[in-house]
């Protein structure tokens, strides 16, 4: 198809002024997302359910309220300042091709979290975040491939195969939201929602290259996002730049009155997109890029990072953060614990997958639980079962629950000196498949973003280049004290002006056509193979 | 087995009582906007929310927040401004989530207290020390209420009774699931079956005059399990206690926990020790059956609930609510007894009945100097009238008399217009017909004649006529006045004083 304009690198700016210049209609944008996704998801697996038939019937509207607006104008010399307007009214996102994380229910869509469980699963109503991007105008390209129920961060172990990483397809894209970073790196979509409980989007954003942004919990709702841990979980955008980051979280973010822990947010987020970083003050902590077992091209990255804002004429402060290291113990209590209790309603009953030959209830129960959950989901749900139960409960909950509160403390008072934080986000590049296989060591690949959970501020991941020594994208954390998103926004957007870097990864349709055997059914994952073996 | 005069000579009973109270007088379930409702067809009210479909969220229904404060203020509890609510994890496909979301150690309201007048008669045992025949006031400790949600309903069909084994299937209803429902837990100091009862029946009353709940017995609005057990006098040590369920009627309750008293003291005294388990009560057969064994403590995993803050209730919304509070049937009857210098038996029957006493002070304000006639027909006429329609389930709302209506014959009555033999006629028209008491009595004529000259004439003509029983009450047959009074108010058609009509006989016959 011959298209007047190059998709894969437009920004959410660049489409709403090629929409109000008549360069292009909503729909050609629809259609060339459509016909990327058709090209490059074959080799990427971004996506768990292409929606094409839903982002045209999107386009279409926006379209046709532009041309009533056109018409109705047609006399009117100020026509074009009128055809702006009408895109204000259609939204920060007007005509931007968007695609979901699959723990977001869509209507018209399957919600399967990258479960067996979930299958056959169609979302009975849409998350708020959801209907927000897309009342805001967001062309939904589809739902994206993740860690089953979140749980992981390389995406390997979604039931339905591996998401690969477009800036080199033998390495993970990172996870959980693993689908999300590596459409917006691939050029499939302008941006994508994930969701965050311990790094889900800030970690894959660093492997694909990408800016992942967690806002501070409360800023997006969850209604309608399947949970992990509720107290944990935030819904965030994905974009290839800040500015489209920005539009997003300006579509999507604000109180929601289905859910009762989301906060009135007015903050216009891309107001805070040039107003530099000169006299604030960024804190960075020592203690985090010593720690052992980070990448040396990390913290180069990270330094040079600095440097550079300290060029900008930010003031760059040491703060300490004495109890940031029992983040990840507490983590791996408060999260299984709230994960063993929000995915005990997949009980078979009522719907997802049901073992047929059950002989009463309790033996449904298991034997649906025991074969529709893979492996990382049910030693959660172990883990959790285990934590919670009477005698256990004393010794890890309530002290985890204390040291939360010490963690979100020391965060407190650093905000006190600083107005962000400086960190990296992973202690390495995304690694081969396979590569990583103690889940121990998994969990460790998170040791810089679960804090900030823990927390609950606000974290965004940005695109510093690629490592000195992996030749892989590396990213830099910026963290903003609680409710200043636009903190973040505007240290993030001052900074990545300096990189004059690549922003979508160099992967073209049929290049890497034969890497692997990746197009195969989607149940015979390679995670689940290997685990589901004994009973096929 | 003994009977519980016998036992309780020897043994004391210590009763607790959980009690569950559905928040059936609010528009919305406990956490989503579908509304409570009863009887309608199964699952036509719920949503994403209460069935618990993957990503909902709850939101907590304020007005459930404000009912269960009012139930803590009612019963003297302290209101907790820092509380949250937990979860109660447990697999049955009636909790949609799997888990029921409820309150961990620290509940809405904590520490409160009734106290309980145990009017006494023969028939009623006492407890150890208090003297028979006469009341006492038992003060029963309440530990805790808090607000939880209720599940939905499993309908086991093709088993025996209902139960699970033996069904083919099973059909579940989500109409109910998510309804707002408070549990009350008394403190251990009920001591006889009586006291549990009226304590049971004076909550439904509190809890009636809040307008927080239907309380239907009947339908399972108000449900409440007993903690059983038996210890020596003076022991200081609890025995072993069961719990016992199915107990759905005021009298279910007293007679399950008879019943059970008697059981445990024959196990005690033949040597053997009680075994702590769940009893269901069997009205029919009139015994306790065995229905689990609890060998250990079921783990909840009970956990703060992540979805939802914790709750920092204001003083502005504590005192708003207790500035709704209405008054209470303690006050209530002091007011009765204080104010309107009612007896106070009568008082407490108005005070302890909320159907009663509203009525009572509707007609109290048409009339206000009239409290004692009022009582009078509400106590008798209307309660007999009652009870006697009570199979077609009539209540005092759903009848044809207004209080206003009820006042204006207390007044007829009390002015001498009607005698009170023609009140009681007139009252049973008004019940009939929905008719004013003035229109009923302008319409049948029914005034009273007072006129001592025609009664003096109608006895002259009366004793005229009837020399010969004249003769023979004079000579002592004196059983023979009601036959002069019956001719008298036959000859006035019923409308003579009788009072009047009795002087005048008696002045007539003996003078």
């Amino acid at each position: 198809m011959a298209v007047g304009f190059e998709y894969p690198d437009l920004s959410v700016a660049a489409i709403r002024a090629g929409l109000a210049a008549h360069d292009f209609s909503a729909r050609e944008v629809a259609q060339a997302a459509i016909a990327r996704v058709d090209a490059l998801d074959p080799q990427v697996h971004a996506f768990l359910e292409p929606t094409p038939e839903l982002a045209l019937a999107a386009a279409e509207r926006i379209d046709a309220a532009l041309a009533g607006t056109d018409a109705h104008n047609a006399a009117d010399a100020s026509a074009a300042a009128t055809h702006n307007t009408a895109l204000d009214s259609l939204g920060p996102l007007a005509g931007v091709p968007i695609a979901f994380k699959d723990n977001m229910n869509q209507l018209g869509t399957h919600t399967t979290c990258a479960s067996l469980m979930l299958k056959d699963y169609t979302a009975p109503f849409s998350a708020t975040c959801v209907e927000r991007a897309i009342a805001g105008g967001g062309l939904p390209l589809g739902k994206l491939n993740m860690d089953e129920f979140a749980f992981g961060s390389s995406t390997e172990t979604s039931a339905f195969g591996r998401t690969y990483n477009p800036w080199d397809l033998e390495r993970v894209p990172g996870g959980s939201s693993g689908g999300s970073a590596a459409s917006v790196a691939a050029g499939m979509v302008t941006v994508a929602l994930g969701s965050d409980t311990g790094g889900s989007i800030r970690q894959p954003a660093s492997f694909c290259g990408v800016v992942g942004m967690k806002p501070t919990y409360g800023v997006v709702s969850r209604y309608g996002v399947v949970a992990f841990g509720s107290s944990l979980d935030q819904v965030g955008p994905f974009g290839r730049t800040v500015a489209d980051i920005a539009a997003t979280l300006d579509a999507i973010s604000g109180r929601d009155l289905r859910d009762c822990t989301s906060q009135e947010v007015t903050t216009c987020f891309t107001d805070y997109l040039e107003r530099g970083v000169a006299g604030m003050r960024i804190g960075i902590v020592s203690a985090l890029t010593d720690a052992p077992g980070i990448e040396l091209e990390i913290v180069t990255a990270t330094h040079q990072a600095v440097k550079r804002l300290e060029s900008l004429g930010a003031h760059i402060v040491e703060v300490e953060l004495p109890n940031a290291a029992a983040a990840l113990a507490a983590y791996y209590v408060i999260g299984p614990c709230e994960a063993f209790s929000n995915l005990s309603r997949f009980d078979s009953v009522r719907y997802g997958y049901r073992e047929p030959d059950a002989a009463d209830l309790g033996e449904q129960y298991e034997q649906s639980r025991a074969h529709g959950f893979g492996p990382e989901t049910i030693r959660r749900i172990m883990l959790g079962s285990y934590l919670l139960s009477s005698g256990v409960y004393d010794t890890y909950y309530y002290p985890a629950q204390q040291v939360r509160t010490l963690i979100t403390q020391d965060y407190q008072r650093a905000f006190e000196q600083v107005d962000a934080l400086i960190t990296p986000v992973s202690p390495r590049t995304a690694f081969r498949f396979g590569e990583i296989a103690d889940p121990t060591s998994m969990y460790l690949s998170d040791i810089f973003t679960i804090p900030i959970n823990i927390a609950g501020n606000g974290g965004l991941s940005l695109p510093v280049g690629l490592g000195e020594t992996s030749g892989l994208p590396v990213g830099v954390q910026i963290i903003g004290p609680q409710f200043s998103d636009e903190n973040i926004i505007q240290v993030a957007a001052a900074l990545e002006a300096t990189y004059d870097i690549r922003r979508r990864a160099p992967l073209e349709a049929g290049i890497h056509a034969s890497i692997e055997d990746r197009l195969g059914t989607p149940l015979k994952a390679p995670t689940q193979a290997s685990a589901e073996g004994g009973r096929q | 087995m003994k009977g519980l005069k016998t036992v309780l000579q020897d043994w004391e009973a210590v009763i607790g009582l959980e009690v569950h109270v559905e928040l059936t007088t609010l528009n919305t379930k406990m956490f989503c906007a579908c509304p409570i409702s009863y009887g309608d067809d199964p699952n036509t009210h719920t949503c994403p929310v209460c069935l618990g479909m993957p990503g909902a969220l709850p939101v907590p229904n304020r007005a459930a927040i404000e009912s269960i404060v009012l139930a803590g203020l009612a019963t003297g509890c302290s209101i907790q401004k820092r509380s949250m609510f937990y979860r109660k994890n447990y697999f049955y496909p009636d909790m949609s989530k799997n888990f029921q979301t409820t309150q961990g150690p620290i509940a809405f309201c904590m520490h409160g207290a009734i106290d309980l007048e145990i009017p006494h008669t023969a028939a009623t045992v006492p407890r150890a020390g208090m003297p028979e025949r006469d009341a006492y006031t038992a003060h029963i400790g309440i530990t805790r209420i808090h607000l939880e949600e209720d599940a939905g309903k499993t309908v086991h069909v093709g088993g025996t009774d209902g139960r699970i084994s033996g069904a083919t299937y099973s059909l579940l209803d989500y109409n109910r699931c998510g309804t707002p429902l408070i549990e009350l837990v008394t403190e251990p100091d009920l001591r006889t079956p009586e006291e549990a009862r009226l304590f049971l029946q004076k909550l439904r009353q509190v809890f009636l005059t809040l307008g927080i709940s239907d309380c239907s017995m009947e339908q399972g609005s108000l449900r409440c399990d007993g903690n059983v057990s038996l210890r020596r006098y003076g022991a200081a040590q609890f025995g072993t206690k069961t719990e016992l369920k199915n107990m759905n009627s005021f009298k279910n309750l007293h007679d399950g926990l008879t019943f059970e008293i008697c059981r445990q003291a024959e196990v005690l005294e033949e040597g053997d020790a009680v075994r702590q388990e769940t009893r269901h009560w069997e009205p029919a057969a009139k015994r306790t059956i065995t229905m689990r064994v609890k060998e250990t403590a079921d783990d909840y995993r009970l956990f703060p609930e992540p979805d939802l803050a914790p709750y920092d209730l204001s003083d502005e919304f504590i005192e708003a609510v207790r500035a709704r509070l209405p008054e209470l049937p303690d006050a209530k009857k002091r007011r009765y007894v204080s104010t309107c210098g009612l007896p106070t038996s009568d008082a407490a029957a108005l005070a302890g009945d909320v159907e009663l006493s509203r009525f009572f002070d509707e007609a109290l304000t048409a009339q206000p100097a009239l409290a004692k006639p009022i009582a009078n027909l509400l106590l008798n006429e209307v309660s007999a009238w009652l009870n006697a329609h009570s199979v077609e389930g009539l209540t005092l709302v759903s009848g044809k008399v207004t209080p206003a209506a009820l006042a204006e014959l207390a007044k007829l009555t009390a002015d001498g217009t009607i005698s009170s033999h023609q009140g009681k006629e007139v009252f049973a028209l008004m019940a009939a017909t929905g008719d004013t008491p003035a229109r009923i009595v302008e319409e049948r004529g029914m005034k009273q004649v007072s006129d001592a000259g025609a009664i003096e004439q109608i006895v002259s003509d009366i004793l005229a006529a009837n020399p010969q029983k004249v003769e023979e009450y004079r000579s002592g047959k004196t059983g023979l006045r009601g036959f002069f009074v019956g001719q008298a108010m036959k000859a006035t058609q019923g409308q003579g004083n009788p009072q009047l009509i009795n002087e005048i006989i008696t002045k007539k016959l003996e003078g």
